[in-house]
């Protein structure tokens, strides 16, 4: 398989699932703040900020917006086209990515990828607003028909497997930052209302974490009705048969790699292979007490970089292919691990308008 | 006279008309067509209109129309009434082809090897060696089987009598093929019933004579050629076209990205690392192959394949420096490049050409720009050119101090009155367009042409103008058997 065929395969599927994510952290915050109207309002600016600060894009925000509020927060992460990990933009990079192998997926993925992203650009703002749960449902929806539309019309073999990598690693990610959510809003109550962090609040708070990731029945059938911090933590970080857990996505996207380059528990052939299956090694003998003593924000940082890490050893073994005997000709150096695929396109555009005969 | 066609003006005293003759009755080879769209009501023709609207957007057929906003994808205009060509019309138009493209090869070979049609002065060597798509670099470079021209699209037309003649070779990247084989697909949809009154020959074997074509020129002897398809990527306005051919051949679609050249050979890279190419159906222009040789800028193209090519390690198709052979200024010479060569008199005529370049020609053109048709030698899809009916006095100024500027460039035609064919307007009522024919020839070990092409029509009223760029459509083409 071409490793551009790959690539953007890869970045199709993790650009659908990360709009997927966004829409569970908006989603999750709407409901959160409805439950809990009675102590505070739709507004607080403390429960919106978080929603940036997990995304890690503080600067860009307040160079575009001067509040944290459910409008601006909502434009930022739905419409906004300078932010890449918008759902808007996230769609259209999806789409830019299955355009270029549009002749290497099956065509119901691409009338999926198509339909949706003919969907948002016809969305409103007003029209969020009116309906958040309905337009949140929407792009969930969507994403699962995608998925479900790959599982059944495309054949399970390389290429499939980069997507299921793609969508594992984005998919551990956004768990990791959700839960970080929780963390920064504990964190700015402590500060300001302490008695909140201890009281029933706390309680709404961490089943609204669960029901983003659609765990709170799943979590139910396991823990009963024992919601407390630690069952859940345990639950959506060190799970194994969840598939919104941390350790479930490692797992998936550690089979997938090693479906792909036939390394196997005792013997890696390459990085992304040796250090997803350290991870998962690690994931599946830490108990949550383990956690606490590192503390679950750092915990969770560390996570986040070590999937990264996963990532850019997929980028250099599979897409960046280089071999060692082979001067450099290349122009333009393959592109960093920055995410963007999509946008790679355009550096060429003016040239590919050459004229036809 | 039947439904459509009772107020369908076919003015034949000014024009040829393709189903209408002279005296007003159908032709015969479009009798049972007429007969069946007038059992049609406006309502049938809307729905068959559906139908096929509703297959060129579910396979994604469009075109990107540049310097409007990025990104406008629109679906190419189709008419529903196909052209028909009757067998023997066919024979002397692939015969003509057939000797056309043999002779321009063997041109070509000769330009680049001993070059004795300019010392013999047929042509005078400054057009060629002035020409910007000589490449000198390739001078003794031989091509497998000694073939430069694998995929041509010569564009016919045909005058006020009906005579088809040579507009246009198309030598370089000719680009519509799939629209030809989608219409078909489309017409199949719509119009079963006439199908099966016609005898039409098939042209779906198309991308496989193609492929067959390209595993010929393969440099190696090994029994499965590795054949990619190379793109300028997806902004190109032929970008569906590039992954509808790659698909329908089994063959990768790749980007100058995915190409990489070691010791002189080309690989593609893969998850697996790298794999050896040993034929590249290019439809990238030379100009962008390789930045080493030709633009340095070029982000499309592959660093080395220039030397990789010249080595033998790979094949291109179409081969560097056809240009040099389509360039309008060369096209007036084709008559005496089919005599040369083969010794024949040419089958399929030329339009009458002036060249700026010849001093008493130059003269001729200025004074008649109003009623000429002037081209820019080496531009194409009816980009540079002024319609002399059609101008105003500012752009024939213009022009004329262009043409002064840099007579080389330019070449004058008479306006010629294409032939019409009836097309629908807005489903409901049916007038006269210009159409030309593009059949797509293949040159391996053997020269192919499938029975058909791209009936390319202008469907703005009035206008000449054919190109897809230019608001043109096109038509599905029919070669049948009587």
């Amino acid at each position: 398989m071409l490793s551009r065929v790959a690539e953007s395969l890869f970045w199709m599927s993790r650009y659908f699932e990360r709009a997927e994510n966004t829409a569970r952290f908006l989603d999750v915050n709407f409901n959160l703040l409805l439950d809990l109207n009675k102590i505070t309002h739709v507004e607080n600016p403390s429960y919106w900020i978080a929603l940036i600060l997990v995304t890690s894009d503080k600067d860009r925000f307040n160079s575009i917006y001067d509040e944290y509020s459910a409008r601006t927060v909502t434009d930022y992460l739905v419409f906004n086209k300078s932010n890449p990990n918008s759902i808007t933009s996230c769609i259209g990079l999806a789409r830019e990515n299955a355009r270029s192998i549009i002749e290497s997926i099956s065509s119901e993925m691409w009338e999926q990828v198509n339909n949706l992203y003919h969907y948002l650009q016809n969305v409103t703002p007003q029209f969020v607003q009116n309906d958040p749960y309905g337009f949140y449902k929407e792009i969930k929806n969507a994403s699962h028909l995608f998925q479900g539309i790959t599982d059944n019309t495309f054949s399970h073999n390389e290429g499939w497997d980069f997507i299921q990598i793609a969508k594992y690693l984005e998919r551990a990610d956004n768990i990791a930052r959700l839960i970080d959510v929780k963390y920064h809003m504990l964190l700015s109550e402590a500060k300001s209302q302490p008695e909140l962090v201890a009281g029933s609040e706390d309680i709404i708070q961490w089943m609204a974490v669960l029901k983003s990731c659609s765990a709170l029945e799943a979590f139910r059938k396991v823990y009963l009705s024992k919601i407390d911090p630690d069952n859940i933590l345990r639950f959506l970080i060190l799970d194994r048969t969840f598939p919104r857990s941390i350790n479930f996505s490692v797992c998936a996207a550690e089979d997938a790699l090693w479906r792909i380059s036939g390394s196997s528990r005792h013997r890696y052939v390459n990085n992304a292979d040796r250090l997803i299956g350290k991870l998962e090694a690690e994931l599946s003998y830490t108990a949550i007490e383990d956690i606490f003593t590192t503390g679950l924000h750092n915990y969770l940082a560390d996570l986040e970089q070590r999937l990264v890490k996963v990532g850019e050893q997929v980028h250099l073994t599979y897409f960046a292919y280089h071999s060692p005997e082979i001067e450099s000709t290349d122009i333009e150096e393959a592109l960093p691990f920055t995410g963007i695929a999509g946008g790679r396109a355009n550096w060429s555009q003016a040239q590919q308008h050459q004229q036809q005969q | 006279m039947i439904r459509f066609f009772e107020r369908y003006e076919a003015e034949t005293c000014q024009f040829f008309d393709e189903v209408i003759s002279k005296e007003g009755t159908p032709r015969p080879h479009y009798d049972k067509m007429l007969h069946r769209f007038g059992q049609f009501s406006v309502d049938d023709i809307k729905a068959r209109r559906e139908i096929v609207n509703i297959f060129f957007r579910n396979q994604g057929i469009t075109f990107t129309v540049y310097g409007e906003e990025e990104g406008v994808e629109r679906l190419f205009p189709f008419d529903l009434i196909p052209g028909v060509v009757p067998a023997h019309e066919w024979q002397t138009i692939e015969k003509g082809l057939t000797q056309r493209i043999t002779a321009l090869n063997a041109f070509l070979h000769d330009i680049y090897h001993g070059q004795k049609i300019l010392k013999d002065k047929i042509i005078p060597a400054e057009l060629i060696l002035g020409s910007q798509h000589f490449r000198r670099e390739f001078i003794g470079v031989n091509p497998p089987l000694g073939i430069y021209i694998h995929v041509t699209g010569s564009d016919i037309i045909r005058d006020g009598q009906g005579n088809y003649m040579v507009l246009e070779d198309n030598l370089r990247t000719p680009s519509g093929v799939s629209y030809m084989l989608q219409n078909r697909q489309a017409m199949k949809r719509a119009f079963p019933v006439l199908f099966d009154k016609y005898k039409i020959r098939p042209i779906e074997n198309y991308p496989q004579e193609l492929l067959r074509t390209l595993q010929e020129i393969s440099p190696v002897s090994r029994r499965e050629p590795n054949v990619v398809l190379l793109t300028p990527g997806i902004y190109n306005s032929a970008y569906f076209e590039h992954s509808f051919l790659a698909r329908q051949m089994g063959i990768e679609l790749t980007e100058g990205k995915d190409l990489v050249v070691n010791n002189n050979k080309v690989y593609t890279r893969t998850t697996r690392g790298l794999e050896q190419v040993d034929v590249i159906y290019r439809r990238v222009d030379d100009a962008y192959l390789d930045p080493l040789v030709f633009r340095p800028d070029s982000k499309l193209g592959v660093a080395g394949l220039v030397n990789a090519y010249r080595k033998g390690n790979v094949t291109l198709a179409n081969a560097i420096g056809c240009g040099v052979a389509d360039d309008k200024v060369i096209y007036s010479f084709v008559p005496q490049i089919i005599k040369y060569y083969l010794g024949e008199d040419p089958i399929l005529e030329n339009v009458p050409t002036w060249l700026a370049s010849n001093p008493a020609d130059l003269k001729y053109i200025l004074a008649n720009l109003g009623s000429l048709v002037v081209k820019a030698a080496n531009e194409s899809g009816g980009y540079g050119m002024l319609i002399g009916p059609e101008s105003t006095i500012e752009q024939q100024e213009n022009f004329a101090e262009m043409i002064v500027a840099n007579p080389r460039n330019y070449i004058a035609q008479p306006t010629i009155s294409l032939s019409r064919h009836p097309s629908f307007f807005n489903d409901t009522e049916l007038f006269g367009c210009h159409i030309d024919l593009r059949p797509y020839v293949l040159y391996g070990k053997t020269v192919t042409i499938v029975p058909g092409g791209l009936t390319r029509v202008a469907l703005k009223r009035g206008s000449l103008v054919v190109n897809s760029s230019q608001g043109g459509g096109s038509k599905d083409t029919w070669v049948v058997d009587e």
